[in-house]
């Protein structure tokens, strides 16, 4: 069989098109016509023009098949672009699309709110819509806005028979304010942007509000000339003159410490102007006492010329830093950029102020001090203080304690742990072993055991027990079988009771006695025997 | 290639009467609504006599996957064989275009997909 000679369609010559679903109602071909809601999108590069299958409005030219696996996309995308730019000409929708919107409730303002609706039809694309035979639509309810528009006055429009009068009526009420038919409790809620009684005042919190909360009210606040704490304008006066001073000298004192710092640190006093600040309590004051404890030879050791700054806001600080400030002259110091160590500064003869130098040497003499003392501190013991009884003739020790009794009659033994007990008795038992003049260890007795090695207390009374039980045995002699007259097999009877019974007993007292032995003697065995089973 | 630019027609009832080679390819997943549209396209074309060859039946392509059933390596190694059947149906027309318009405006099957080849004459 050979070829056929003939295609019936080369597809290199030909248009393909492929029948695609019109999406969306935009598209003026669109209609529930039986081939409206199709439409055939060419699909292919052939440079061959069919002037078929095309139809009015829609499908392009070569870009289609881009687009080919979303059929949808470039329907919407050219037929959206025609409805829009004729609907961009004010409301000029089509009645129908017009009347589609108003019936869903869309306000009529020339905006085509369709094309964010979507229908639900059988369309192309993935989308299919089953319909549910056991809906019951009339059970769901329905999405009603209660708006209350009786007493709205709407501007009157002409009387113009040929327009629908419904769409300019409409049109016009589009700015008229309609008042929400719900609860007027709802309402008045949903009004309220003040909503303050439902807010906290923890919610007013400002950035800094752990500052705020620490800084305390009170002469030493400070502050920036602010009017919100009329309560105390003048103690706040002197310390605003003090800190401004001290602001004013800071400016000038650049002797190499970072001034951004500082700086810093009073703006952030500036902030304290809002909050009255805090009493002072008791507490506070036992804190500050610990604090200066604690930390206080710090302070001084860094309270050199260059200021003792510390990281945290401290009441007392702002004080401080103006009688710092106040003590010190305004001096003029002479500084270059570069810093220079305070040795530097000794030796460099030509520096000019006498009292940057003195500040150095002052400096030098203060970091030996501390060096000093810093490692000196660490050979010291710690000194206890140890209470002595200051009756001489009482001399409780604790042994003597323990007892009246003298040392000469009592004689405290040491604490030892019990093995040692154990193997004191062991190394006796042995002693007696090594002292036995049988070199046989005769076991003896219902248990068998080695009686002469059991311990010196057992002993006695398994030799007494054993004694007893032998010479009991051997005094009824067995008279003559079926001879016996009934005490005596009663007596008989009753003695090998009795034998058993304190067979019993010593058994049970041995093991009580050998049970350490024997967890020993297991102990090992558990350890030295083979750890694992081979698998191989 | 001016698709978008329709030129007024003065020969739009010359195209119309001019007889096109016309390949319909239908595809799909299911066969019940494939054989539905090939059969209700066989009948409006012999309702307006045209010359149809079709529906020739494409070799069905069946794509598998075999996967392990197992979400986790455990067990019997049991798989599941998914298959997805792709059925093509051909049908060739010689008719005009406008008829092929109206033929292909029926209710089209969910599912089914539609292609027209037109031959370049």
């Amino acid at each position: 069989m050979g070829r056929k000679s003939k295609k019936f369609i080369d597809k290199k010559k030909a248009a393909t098109f492929q029948l695609m679903s019109r999406d969306s109602a935009d598209d003026p071909g669109f209609g529930d016509a039986p081939g409206g809601d199709r439409i055939f999108v060419r699909v292919d590069n052939n440079p061959c023009s069919v002037d078929t299958l095309e139809d009015d409005g829609g499908g392009g030219g070569g870009d289609d098949d881009v687009f080919a696996d979303a059929p949808g996309d470039f329907d919407d995308g050219e037929d959206g672009a025609v409805s829009a730019s004729a609907s961009a000409s004010g409301s000029g929708l089509p009645e129908h699309v017009r009347r589609e919107i108003l019936e869903l409730g869309f306000p009529d303002d020339g905006y085509n709110y369709l094309g964010h609706l979507r229908e639900i039809r059988n369309a192309g694309g993935g989308s299919a819509f089953y319909q549910n035979p056991k809906a019951r639509l009339d059970l769901v309810p329905k999405d009603v806005k209660a708006y209350d528009a009786s007493r709205i006055q709407v501007p009157k429009v002409e009387g113009n028979p040929h327009n629908e009068s419904i769409y300019s009526v409409a049109a016009n009420s589009v700015n008229v304010r309609v008042q929400k038919a719900v609860d007027p409790e709802v309402n008045a809620l949903l009004d309220d942007s003040d909503l303050s009684r439902f807010g906290s005042d923890v919610e007013d919190l400002e950035e800094d509000f752990v500052v705020q909360a620490n800084h305390p009210e009170g002469e030493d606040s400070i502050v920036g000339g602010n009017s919100q704490c009329p309560r105390m304008p003048a103690a706040m006066g002197s310390v605003i003159n003090g800190l401004d001073t001290a602001a004013g000298r800071e400016r000038q004192i650049d002797n190499g410490f970072p001034h951004e710092i500082r700086s810093r640190f009073v703006e952030r006093n500036d902030k304290f102007d809002d909050e009255k600040p805090r009493e002072r309590r008791p507490l506070d004051e036992q804190f500050d006492l610990l604090e200066c404890q604690e930390y206080g030879s710090e302070d001084d050791d860094n309270d050199d010329g260059y200021g003792g700054y510390m990281a945290e806001e401290d009441e007392s600080l702002a004080l401080k830093l103006k009688q710092a400030f106040d003590d010190k002259v305004v001096d003029d110091l002479e500084i270059d950029d570069k810093y220079r160590v305070p040795a530097d500064l000794l030796k460099d003869n030509d520096v000019k102020s006498k009292q940057l130098q003195d500040s150095a040497a002052d400096l030098i003499r203060r970091c030996v001090e501390y060096a000093d003392k810093y490692e000196n501190e660490n050979d010291d013991k710690e000194v206890v203080i140890v209470e002595e009884s200051s009756d001489e003739s009482e001399v409780w020790d604790c042994e003597s304690i323990v007892s009246t009794y003298s040392n000469l009659d009592n004689h405290p033994g040491k604490i030892e742990a019990p093995m040692g007990a154990r193997k004191k008795k062991l190394a006796s038992t042995i002693s007696v072993a090594l002292g036995a003049a049988n070199p046989l260890i005769s076991l003896k007795g219902k248990e068998k055991l080695p009686v002469d090695y059991l311990p010196r207390g057992m002993k006695s009374s398994a030799e007494k027990v054993k004694g007893g039980s032998v010479s009991r045995n051997e005094q009824p002699r067995r008279k003559q079988h079926g001879q016996e007259s009934k005490e005596e097999k009663k007596e008989r009877k009753a003695a090998v009771k009795e034998e058993r019974r304190e067979a019993r007993r010593m058994k049970k007292e041995t093991k009580e006695l050998y049970r350490c032995e024997a967890q020993q003697a297991q102990k090992v065995a558990a350890t030295t025997g083979p750890s694992s089973i081979p698998l191989m | 290639m001016d698709y978008p630019i329709k030129p007024t027609k003065p020969g739009l009832e010359e195209s119309s009467e001019e007889i096109l080679r016309i390949r319909i390819t239908l595809t799909s997943k299911n066969v019940k609504n494939l054989e539905k549209v090939c059969a209700e396209l066989i009948r409006g074309a012999k309702e307006k006599h045209l010359r149809i060859k079709g529906p020739v039946r494409i070799p069905t392509k069946v794509l598998r996957i075999n996967t392990r059933k197992s979400p986790c390596g455990e067990g019997t190694n049991t798989w599941d064989q998914f298959e997805l059947r792709i059925h093509k149906r051909v049908i060739d027309l010689f008719s005009s275009q406008q008829v092929v318009k109206q033929i292909t405006s029926i209710t089209i099957e969910p599912g089914v997909e539609v292609e027209v080849t037109i031959a370049d004459t």
